[in-house]
């Protein structure tokens, strides 16, 4: 399961518009994987380690 | 109002005649500063040479890791996959992915970033659930000739595998040319 649908299912109320203003998931290409570059939702919280494991 | 003669050093000449018309002056560089002509300004391209896994959702840095030209060496294409112009001045940017799902691609995006954070977005077009589609980016960014670098990254939506898919420089690459000094 990939950060993205990780995220989806704590989640199921965000949107694809969320991923492009306030949420951002980023891979760059360096064999580190996905990652939360930035957090910014106004009402959810970000989700811990734990969560997405 | 005379001309001036530039003599070829074994035969011919180039004569510069100004024009009544108008007053134009052409100012020089400064003893230490630099004329810029095609030799000394920065240009590259490069593609992706394998085909690039995708998450959807994701933004992620296209790693075009073939080099066709890099005329001052500024292109990273082993590591960081990143432009860092040693001149400064403005550079034309150019994109294109093309993505290829099996089915259920929806958007796809791409984004120049700027000592990496993003900087500047290419179209960004949403389709019905198809197979893939190509797209790009361009855009004019300033560089300082040190620190500053430009790396591509891209933004797609959809379900199943989605893959940046190459067809050698033809689909997947990243470009930059200065088109004026600082």
């Amino acid at each position: 399961m990939t950060l993205f649908e990780k995220i989806m299912a704590l989640y199921p109320s965000l949107t694809q518009q969320d991923f492009l203003t306030v949420i951002t998931l980023q891979n760059d290409s360096n064999g580190a994987g996905d990652y939360i570059k930035e957090w910014n939702h106004p009402t959810l919280v970000k989700p811990t380690q734990e969560q997405l494991k | 109002m005379g001309n001036l003669v530039l003599n070829g050093a074994t035969s011919g000449a180039t004569t510069l005649t100004p024009t009544d018309a108008v007053t134009i002056t052409a100012t020089f560089p400064s003893l230490g500063g630099t004329v810029m002509v095609s030799g000394n300004m920065p240009a590259f391209s490069a593609y992706n040479n394998a085909n690039q896994t995708i998450t959807t959702g994701t933004y992620t840095k296209v790693t075009c890791n073939t080099k066709e030209f890099d005329t001052n060496s500024n292109y990273d294409n082993a590591t960081n996959y990143r432009f860092t112009p040693t001149v400064a001045g403005y550079y034309q940017i150019n994109g294109q992915i093309s993505i290829f799902a099996g089915s259920g691609f929806t958007r796809g995006i791409i984004v120049f970033y700027k000592n990496g954070s993003q900087f500047k977005f290419g179209n960004d077009i949403t389709t019905g659930n198809v197979n893939g589609g190509r797209y790009i980016a361009s855009s004019l960014i300033y560089c300082n000739g040190s620190t500053d670098y430009i790396e591509m990254y891209c933004y797609i939506v959809g379900s199943g595998t989605l893959i940046l898919s190459t067809n050698g420089a033809a689909d997947n690459f990243f470009q930059a040319s200065m088109v004026r000094a600082a």
